[in-house]
């Protein structure tokens, strides 16, 4: 190690020994010398094709300025608006000396609320590439930038991840600054927070978290932005990069950061005293910490009445019961208690598995394999193409397997029932972690039957008392009993009830005002 | 080992330990057990005569616990008596914790191989369940109190439920006379009774623990008051329903209960092995609170590391869960470890706070 170690800090050396480079570019300041400086420049990022250099003379002195900017990404209008400007001012005629420059160009030239100055080339450069425009002048050592990137956007939609009937028809976009201002719009309170970094060893991505500053735990907060200090990777793709790198344990088939699309939802989370994430280039934000109750839960059960909204909930515990739960008892009553239910419900399943020849789990294992390719191929197709995939899988499942005997027709109900419980579950990943679990439980109940599926129940339970979403049990208020915050688990207590905010999360503020 | 916040335990976590820990196995049985000695269907007022002795019992150990707040047992018994004396009354405490979680693993597996998996081998149901336990137990006693309150609340409600479905094959008239054979009875019963209410010695162990402390008299009292009233509704029940002779011939008297009836019309016809499904957890959580002070016991008596114990005690449970021939022995076994207690937890805890007191006053 030591000897490859030595190697490459030579080949470092040789680089910069070579010409085109000047001694430690890092650190080159800028001189003042419009040619010495621009050279510089042009080493450093010149090779690229859409660097663009436009040089221009200003004032009675002629004094030679070049502005750099990259073609597309930086904003042009701003560019030729303030150059136009500074042009047509001229110097107000005077002559003006090196020492006034500078001080003449902020103040007067450039009347520009985010014109930085840049002292070294390299800091310099790595602003022009990422998005702003620079600029050199003959005689002033240091140069100026101004402007950000273009923002490439689209429209504020209606997230497709999360659809309800009843709420704002609104969803985050793949711009930062735009998400913030939405949340900030939404808020209309001085208390929220935004507080932001710049993540990434190579591409240094914006990420910025939210939350209010008089109801947070600081403790959580503090948490927080310790682990998202902490990351260290090179380039930040999407937040389920920085869901990765924060997340308590990795071993866990459980999610334990929430992902939205959806600003009201974020905010409700920051008002609950919760601390969202942003990352640039990403509609995802993401909520910590998660319980596993709030993966259950949506927006939309707090803007129905309450009736609506406790029984919708409650009817959504049911289907994560079913969906996880369902294929394991079949196959523990069928292969192991056929004795616990009803003698006519025996006979008209084993009657309807007269003829398949393979024992219930290779029976279900068929069905829920097959029904996850599906859905599979069904996601990543084109939606045309898609939905017929739907057609043809469900005519295959339906039909073809029972009448060729490979499935009985109590089997398809089964894997139907499982599949659009699973789908019910608002959350796409808690989703997909109880139809993985699912399979486990599936293979203990093979074995153990009933007595398999209780020692799954009691796996699993095991290790969600453990699991811990920063700091935060995952099964709380249900364990740890937190009986304040039962109003609003199973069921959705009316509004003037909830005047406390959920205890679990020991916010600064308890009471909702 | 430290008091570390995140070790700490709620008023009600500890309350669902003792009552976790008290409910078990011994409930399928109890019924036979109690009313074994009497003959009479007064079984239910030795119920509660023993459960009030127990509470006193364990007024007696939280008191004692008192007197050294932040030491387990274990640790403060070497200070009253000293190191070896304190270190044999410690391994006795560990031994009989280490006997009881051996038998409600064997007392599951001796139910479940009977009603649920005919012909699987009584090794192959332990193995997982006390992997399981490791696994749970390697979280602390902070994981056992959360898992305890998901399970709590699944068992007591469906036993009551189904306890209650049998109502309609209860006859008052098994339990008349009440008192028809006098008191006499009834306090020979009173032992049998005392005994099922083993368990709740683990206060000794998670008073520690517990973030409030002063309600731990609280504790105590609801903790055996559960159980007490849970007891006696099956006692009255069951007798009720099977009459005292119908009890006495039955193995697992609970178990014979359910089948008695049988409600038509929905998903399930049987509950015996449903309810045997459902109890298997709390079967389970009393054996993983022993397990937990088994190895926090070894680990304070020898001073090194918890997690070697929860590996270490691991097949020596096994070995143990094993060694019984057959149910019989099974029960003798069980009788016995339920007499061993009481005699250890009876006399220890009361001596033990009488010379704190004395070396209070010497110093």
């Amino acid at each position: 190690m030591r000897w490859r170690g030595r190697k490459s800090s030579k080949r470092v050396q040789n680089e910069s020994l070579q010409p085109h480079a000047a001694a430690n570019p890092d650190h080159q300041p800028i001189s003042g010398s419009i040619l010495a400086d621009l050279a510089a420049v042009k080493e450093s990022i010149g090779h690229n094709s859409d660097v663009r250099f436009r040089e221009y003379r200003f004032g009675p002195d002629k004094i030679p300025i070049v502005v750099v900017y990259v073609a597309g990404l930086s904003d042009k209008e701003l560019i030729n608006d303030y150059i136009v400007n500074m042009l047509l001012m001229d110097g107000d005629g005077r002559h003006i000396n090196n020492h006034e420059l500078r001080d003449y160009l902020f103040d007067r030239a450039m009347p520009i609320c985010e014109l930085k100055e840049a002292s070294t080339i390299n800091s310099f450069t790595s602003s022009v590439m990422t998005g702003a425009a620079g600029l050199l002048v003959e005689g002033v050592a240091g140069g100026f930038t101004f402007g950000e990137s273009q923002v490439l956007k689209r429209n504020m939609e209606e997230p497709p991840s999360e659809s309800m009937v009843r709420g704002p028809r609104i969803g985050f976009i793949e711009s930062l600054s735009h998400n913030t201002a939405l949340l900030r719009r939404l808020a209309k309170t001085d208390s929220l927070a935004i507080t932001s970094y710049q993540i990434g060893d190579r591409a240094k991505k914006e990420v910025a978290i939210a939350y209010i500053s008089d109801i947070v735990d600081p403790k959580l907060l503090e948490e927080v932005k310790r682990r998202i200090t902490r990351i260290k990777i090179d380039a930040l793709q999407e937040s389920g990069y920085i869901e990765q790198l924060i997340e308590d344990d990795f071993l866990s088939p459980f999610p334990q950061v929430q992902n939205t699309e959806r600003p009201d939802r974020v905010l409700a989370a920051v008002l609950e005293g919760r601390v969202a994430i942003f990352l640039d280039g990403t509609p995802f934000a993401l909520i910590a910490p998660v319980t596993f109750n709030m993966l259950l839960q949506t927006p939309e059960d707090y803007y129905e009445r309450w009736m609506i909204g406790s029984l919708i909930r409650m009817l959504r515990y049911l289907t994560a019961f079913i969906s996880l739960f369902t294929p394991a008892v079949y196959i523990s009553f069928v292969s192991f208690h056929q004795g616990l239910i009803p003698t006519k419900l025996v006979f008209s399943i084993a009657a309807s598995r007269e003829g398949v020849p393979f024992p219930p789990l290779i029976e279900v294992l068929i069905m829920e394999v097959s029904i996850e390719i599906l859905r599979e191929a069904g996601l990543r197709l084109p939606k045309a193409i898609g939905q017929s995939i739907g057609i043809v899988g469900g005519l295959i499942i339906g039909e073809a397997a029972v009448q060729a005997g490979i499935v009985s027709p109590i089997m398809v109900i089964v894997v139907a029932v499982t599949a659009i419980t699973s789908f019910s579950i608002p959350q796409y990943n808690a989703g997909i972690a109880l139809r993985m679990l699912r399979f486990i439980a599936m293979f203990f109940a093979a074995v153990f039957g009933l007595y398999g599926v209780i020692l799954f129940f009691l796996l699993l339970g095991a290790h969600l008392v453990k699991l811990k979403s920063f700091g935060m049990p995952y099964l709380s208020p249900v364990s740890p009993y937190r009986v304040k915050d039962w109003l609003d688990m199973i069921i959705r207590a009316p509004l003037f009830l909830m005047k406390k905010r959920p205890d679990q999360l020991q916010t600064k503020d308890q009471t909702r005002k | 080992m430290n008091r570390l916040p995140a070790d700490r335990i709620s008023t009600s976590q500890t309350t669902i330990i003792l009552i976790n820990m008290m409910l078990a196995a011994g409930i399928l049985t109890l019924p036979r057990v109690a009313t074994e000695k009497m003959m009479t269907p007064d079984a239910w007022i030795a119920v509660i005569v023993g459960g009030l002795i127990s509470m006193v019992i364990a007024l007696i150990m939280v008191k004692l616990c008192e007197q050294y707040p932040d030491k387990t047992f274990y640790q403060y018994n070497q200070v009253i008596v000293g190191k070896t004396l304190g270190s044999i009354i410690s391994l006795a405490v560990v031994f009989y914790f280490l006997l009881l979680a051996a038998l409600e693993v064997r007392v599951m597996a001796e139910t479940t191989g009977l009603f649920l998996l005919q012909g699987t081998p009584i090794w192959a149901i332990i193995m997982p369940f006390i992997w399981i336990g490791l696994y749970l137990t390697l979280g602390g006693i902070n994981a056992v109190a959360r898992l305890l309150e998901i399970i709590f609340p699944i068992t007591v409600l469906f036993f009551i439920v189904v306890v209650f479905l049998g109502l309609k094959i209860f006859e008052l008239d098994n339990l008349r006379p009440v008192l028809g054979m006098g008191i006499k009875p009834i306090i020979d019963g009173v032992p049998a009774t005392a005994l099922s209410y083993s368990g709740y010695e683990i206060i000794l162990i998670i008073y520690m623990f517990m973030q409030n402390q002063e309600k731990a008299k609280k504790v105590v009292l609801i903790g055996i008051g559960v159980p007490l009233i849970f007891y006696t509704l099956t006692l009255v029940v069951i007798v009720g329903a099977l009459s005292v002779e119908g009890v006495l011939s039955q193995t697992w008297p609970v178990l014979t209960f359910i089948r008695g009836y049988e409600i038509t019309g929905l998903f399930f016809e049987r509950f015996d092995s449903l309810l045997l499904v459902i109890w298997i957890m709390e079967i389970f959580s009393t054996f993983i609170v022993s397990y937990f002070a088994v190895a926090m016991g070894l680990a304070q008596v020898f001073k090194k590391d918890t997690k070697i114990f929860y590996w270490g005690v691991l097949p020596v449970v096994y070995l143990i869960a094993m060694t019984p021939k057959n149910i019989n022995s099974l029960f003798a076994f069980g009788g016995w470890i339920s007499k061993f207690g009481f005699v250890l937890f009876g006399t220890i805890p009361g001596l033990l706070l009488l010379l704190s007191y004395i070396r209070r006053k010497n110093t």
